[in-house]
């Protein structure tokens, strides 16, 4: 691909002219500058930052070759300072390598690269070691093993504060026990303050990876985060810039760097989504920027003054009397047919007909004949505008507007286009709007009528609705990028047209699958639920929305619910107040889904997590340090949309609980009442004993299996109670053959008869199957499709 | 009142009530929900019989079913009650409603305990009404009897000792002979009496008996002591059927009190399957009559907003659909007083004998 995307990540990148701008002031002191922008404003924060940038670093390098991240964190206490150490099992570095990754600040390949990766700024890991550097004075420790290689290679490495280059001090051989892998050890000034917010991190992570396994081990604690699946995130695709996402001037610099001739081709070499009626689609919009449009009028009726054939007769000469009727005569009937032309359509018209007469006249009608008759036609077609306009404006009005107000505004647009140097009435947009506006206001000054905004805009839609695209060949692209206005409306025809969103595989969403077992992984619940949604673009970048619910269990009951943030699968932990995922969980009224929500806004109370993932090839952040996603319309409404999918299914479950829970209670209740009361029943009347079981039954709603069993004739019924339809699958496992049943299927197993039946009972009916058995038949039977609480079983 | 047909009836409330319970075994045995309907005993669910001039229950009725768990309680107490009077049939012993209730706690299972008065009131009633046996029946008891009555009567009583012939004047003192719980055990023998005046309050009561206004006009007074007990009710019934005595009710003139009346001549909402048994239909009433604060402008008190309540719904009230109750209520709203029976003594202590009462029992052809 020869495009200008591909050029920017490698050489004259944005990334290179920032570090280019930053060298003037040395590199230590852009860090101090910018110490809470990049995340290392405090001790606490610099070691969940650390391992942060490390830990994502380590996941991308292994999954960038296919490997299952395994990646262990220590952190040691070493008196003054910490020590932090981060393996992982990834391809390893080579020498080369290793300096441009731990070195240089702001290096990174992927700095503006369209694909979802974690470090997108490329700027967290040597912004570790550099804090290291600068708190410590030590250097960064690395050992990297590179598959297939005997031994590992140790490196010393510092950056020269001055150049902002790094430099290896000290270079090794060593052995080590993974076969491949790197191990970054870094030593720095800091605490163990914000030791929950790098619990939740590893553990956040642990949740959105469910491929991979983590384990961290800190002075106090030591945690396992084992793998819930081997199957890798997809891999990602880096894709064109879609037409929806450019700014202006990328624009222009692409239109500088292209080798296309045409917009056409351009828009379809450069762009993802865009083919050749996508292309069409766009310069359409752009002639109507460019050119303007053309205003179509309707024919001369019979009775008015001009007429279309007299006038094409008298502009042609020397043609001969009948070819020249001919002619005029064709011209006026394609026209008349037509019932509205433009100028572009006049000249079309007189064409084609020209052909033809020439044909059957053997004369030669030329290009200034051609002219002549056009002129002459289009000056009969637009020789009375106002009535065309007349119908426009009361059409667009309401039926309460004055017919002479309409009359007034109509002739005042018409007289508009009388306009000596345009005299094939083209108009852009703007002009239109110009028209309607100087005539309204005209109309309004003499008339006295009033023509509001909206008025306005529908006679202006109206307009511009009659109007045709000017067929013109549209400039190209050299004309384009010479002339910024001209850009621009280029760039505005693309933002305008409809085109579908950009390809997903530049994403890797986790997938709800796997949302569902990541949550389950790491939280111990009675019920989960996720969504991923569909692509989404904001500002050309493609994104993808994902949220879980976790909910019950062990989650803690009495506090607020726990929101989880993630962005391109890194866990946010820091400034969760600023990010637009908490704003959307907090405005989402909760009660609705059966949560408690005191006061009706903000995170809910209950035993529950609500995690988000927003995955795209540019997440927008706060700030570098990337620790809060930014107000995006775009993408709030996603979240929101996400986060309303997993919690409808909390709801129904919610409900169905709370219902069940009513019905438990109720039974519970009952089922000591009534017994009771049957048993006095028994005493006050002394007649036998009770069971009470059908009755239970009946009263619960409940789905009942009865047993009939009477000289060796077996009957099975089933009585739904209930007011739903129930789908059962009951096993009756009896120890005699039972022979053929009908309407059930017979298995034998070791010597036991497995009589399978699936009645699909209707609420208040019953169902039954009959099968005779000989002698002592044991039985055992067994319900499936039915919630325990609503099925009673005696047989 | 025989000691045999006394047994005989015993012993068919018992039946009745084992009864019952059998019918709730069986919708068990048969694997049905176990249900027990009843008239609904709201003001809009009485109707008038004609036949027997008393008011009825309608037709609407409410169901206690074991489906949902308040039902399947009250089934589980009714149960337990049943057994409790079965066994107290039996036993030919008798307890009172409060008793009833505090005997509850002693109920093995806890859902079988009454958690109000009001409650095993209702229940109660309930079984009165399903299994057809009044109350007394079943040998239950009010807290308090207590009502009296004084004047030309000699009656035989069917007590725990053995008969007893007392005359209602000359055998009884200041108080009056006490009604038993269950007047079905008096038998009247002879009497002077030319009416019957029930009297709602205590100190009128006395004031009557003090003036000697029982001798004078050969009245029965019945003491009514408020909203009067079914026991007062029953023997004010049995003296106008038994002995053709004409009966009057004298009460304050307050809302309150014309449901007093209306009680003792219609029956009342919560034992209208009774009004057979305990209404007397052409009781008469008094006053204090609305009309009677005006004429003889009686000191008064305003009426509070619980009184309109009351008046207007008694203008809905079946019971009084009558032009003179209609008048009567409509005048008392419009003047927006009410007066008490003791308000005619600020004409002097006679005057409640020797005008009130002649003038308006003479107005009312009683005297």
């Amino acid at each position: 691909m020869t495009s200008y995307q591909s050029t920017l990540a490698e050489g004259e990148g944005i990334a290179e002219e920032l570090a280019e701008a930053q060298r003037s002031i040395s590199i230590a002191e852009f860090f101090e500058k910018n110490r809470q922008m990049l995340g290392f404003d405090s001790g606490a924060r610099a070691l969940v930052t650390a391992v942060k940038e490390a830990v994502d670093n380590a996941l991308d390098a292994t999954e960038e070759s296919s490997i299952l991240p395994d990646i262990y964190v220590e952190i040691q206490e070493n008196d003054d300072y910490y020590r932090l150490i981060v393996e992982d099992n990834g391809p390893g570095i080579t020498k080369e390598q290793i300096p441009k990754i731990f070195g240089k600040l702001l290096y990174g390949s992927r700095f503006h690269a369209r694909e979802q990766n974690r470090g997108q700024q490329g700027i967290g890991i040597s912004a570790a070691v550099l804090y290291s550097q600068l708190t410590s004075g030590k250097p960064a420790k690395i050992t990297s093993r590179t598959k297939g290689s005997a031994d590992a290679k140790y490196f010393e490495l510092t950056i020269d504060t001055d150049s902002n280059e790094p430099e290896i001090e000290g270079e090794d051989t060593t052995s080590w026990d993974r076969p491949h892998g790197t191990r970054i050890e870094l030593e720095m000034e800091a605490n163990m303050r914000a030791r929950n917010q790098l619990h939740d991190y590893i553990k956040h992570t642990a949740v959105v990876n469910p491929h991979a396994r983590l384990e961290l081990r800190e002075p106090q604690e030591h945690f396992k985060f084992e793998r819930a699946t081997d199957q890798l995130p997809e891999e990602t695709e880096e894709i064109r810039p879609h037409p929806h996402g450019v700014e202006l001037g990328t624009l222009q610099k692409m239109l500088d760097a292209t080798d296309s001739y045409s917009v056409s081709g351009f828009l379809q070499e450069e762009f993802t989504r865009v083919g050749g009626k996508t292309a069409d689609k766009v310069i359409d919009n752009f002639r109507d920027r460019h050119f303007g449009r053309e205003m179509a009028w309707s024919a001369p009726a019979t009775h008015e003054d001009a007429d279309i054939e007299s006038a094409v007769s008298d502009a042609v000469a020397n043609k001969g009397a009948e070819a020249t009727a001919e002619f005029a005569a064709s011209i006026a009937a394609e026209i008349d047919d037509a019932g509205s032309v433009t100028h572009s359509r006049v000249q079309g018209i007189v064409e084609t007909v020209a052909e033809g007469v020439e044909e059957a006249y053997a004369t030669t009608f030329g290009s200034t004949v051609r002219e002549k008759a056009a002129a002459a036609a289009w000056g009969a077609v637009s020789d009375e505008r106002t009535g065309d306009i007349y119908a426009l404006v009361d059409e667009a009005t309401t039926d309460r507007k004055d017919d002479a107000h309409v009359q007034g505004l109509a002739e005042r647009v018409a007289t508009k286009f009388e306009d000596e140097e345009n005299p094939h009435d083209r108009l852009t947009r703007d002009q239109v709007e110009d028209y309607v506006d100087r005539a309204a206001d005209a109309t309004e000054e003499y008339d006295e009528a009033t023509f509001g905004e909206t008025a306005r805009e529908k006679v202006v839609d109206a307009i511009w609705g009659q109007m045709s695209t000017i067929p013109d060949e549209p400039p190209n692209i050299t004309a384009i990028d010479d002339d910024r206005d001209t850009a621009s409306e280029l760039h505005e025809a693309m933002r305008e047209t409809d085109i579908i969103a950009p390809p997903t595989d530049c994403l890797s969403p986790i997938s709800d699958g796997l949302v569902l077992e990541g949550l389950k992984k790491e939280f111990d619940a009675d019920f989960y639920a996720a969504s991923t949604r569909d692509a989404s673009v904001h500002g050309g970048d493609p994104f993808i929305v994902e949220a879980g619910i976790a909910y019950g269990g062990d989650l803690e009951e009495s506090s607020s619910a726990d929101v989880m943030r993630f962005a391109n699968r890194v866990p946010l932990v820091y400034q969760r107040g600023a990010c637009s995922i908490t704003d959307v969980v907090k405005t989402i009224n909760w009660r609705n889904y059966k949560l408690d929500q005191p006061g009706g806004s903000g995170i809910p109370n209950g035993p529950a997590v609500i995690m988000v993932h927003v995955a795209s090839t540019n997440v927008p952040f706060t700030s570098e340090s990337k620790d809060a996603v930014a107000n995006v319309p775009e993408i709030e409404d996603e979240v929101e949309r996400a986060i309303r999918e997993a919690a409808r299914d909390l709801k129904s479950y919610l409900k169905k609980r709370r219902s069940m829970e009513k019905r438990r209670r109720k039974q519970d209740k009952l089922a000591t009442i009534l017994p009771e009361m049957a048993e006095k029943l028994q005493e006050v009347t002394g007649k036998g004993e009770l069971n009470i079981d059908d009755s239970l039954a009946r009263i619960m709603n409940n789905v009942l299996v009865d047993r009939e069993h009477e000289n060796g004739t077996v009957r099975l019924i089933v009585e739904n109670n209930d007011d739903t339809n129930a789908s059962l699958e009951i096993t009756d496992i009896v120890s005699e053959d039972p022979g053929e049943v009908d309407g059930a299927n017979v298995v034998e197993m070791d010597g036991e008869y497995f009589v399978k039946w699936t009645p699909e009972v209707k609420a208040g009916t019953e169902a039954s199957i009959e099968y005779r058995v000989d002698g002592d038949a044991t039985f055992d039977v067994q319900v499936e499709g039915i919630e325990d609480e609503k099925l009673t079983i005696n047989a | 009142m025989s000691t045999d047909s006394d047994t005989q009836s015993e012993a068919d409330a018992r039946e009745q009530l084992i009864d019952l319970a059998a019918e709730f075994y069986d919708q068990f045995a048969g694997g049905e929900v176990p249900t027990m309907s009843i008239p609904t005993r709201t003001k809009s669910n009485i109707e008038y019989d004609e036949e027997m001039d008393v008011w009825v229950y309608g037709d609407r009725e409410s169901t206690r079913s074991a489906k949902t768990v308040s039902g399947a309680q009250k089934l589980l107490k009714a149960t337990y009650v049943i057994d409790f009077l079965a066994q107290q049939l039996e036993e030919d012993r008798s307890s009172t409603l409060r008793e009833l209730y505090y005997l509850s706690e002693s109920f093995d299972h806890e859902e079988a305990q009454f958690n109000s008065q009001d409650e095993s009131n209702q229940l109660i009633e309930d079984l009165e009404i399903v299994s057809d046996v009044r109350r007394e029946e079943f040998h239950m008891r009010p807290e308090e009897s207590g009502a009296t009555v004084m004047g030309p009567l000699l009656i035989r009583e069917q007590t725990r000792r053995g008969e007893r012939e007392i005359h209602c004047q000359e055998d009884v003192g200041e108080g009056g002979y006490q009604i038993p719980n269950n007047p079905d055990t008096i038998e009247f023998l002879d009497n002077d009496a030319d009416f019957v005046l029930c009297v709602e309050t205590g100190g009128m009561r006395d004031r009557l008996v003090e003036n000697g206004f029982d001798e004078d006009h050969n009245a029965l007074i019945v003491h009514l002591k408020g909203q009067p007990a079914r026991a007062t009710r029953r023997l004010t019934k049995r003296l106008r059927d038994e002995l053709g005595l004409p009966v009057t009710v004298f009460t304050d003139g307050d809302p309150w009190s014309y449901r007093i009346y209306g009680s003792v001549a219609y029956g009342s909402i919560k034992s209208a399957h009774l009004s057979e048994y305990l209404a007397t239909p052409d009781a008469q009433f008094i006053g204090i009559q609305p009309a009677d604060i005006v004429e003889y402008d009686l000191p008064t008190d305003p009426l509070s907003d619980s009184d309109v309540n009351a008046l207007e719904s008694e203008l809905e009230d079946p019971r009084f659909q009558t032009d003179y109750w209609r008048e009567q209520i409509e005048l008392q709203l419009d003047i927006e007083k009410k007066a008490e029976q003791q308000s005619l003594a600020a004409r002097g202590l006679d005057f409640v004998t020797d005008t009130y009462l002649p003038e308006r029992l003479d107005a009312m052809d009683v005297i």
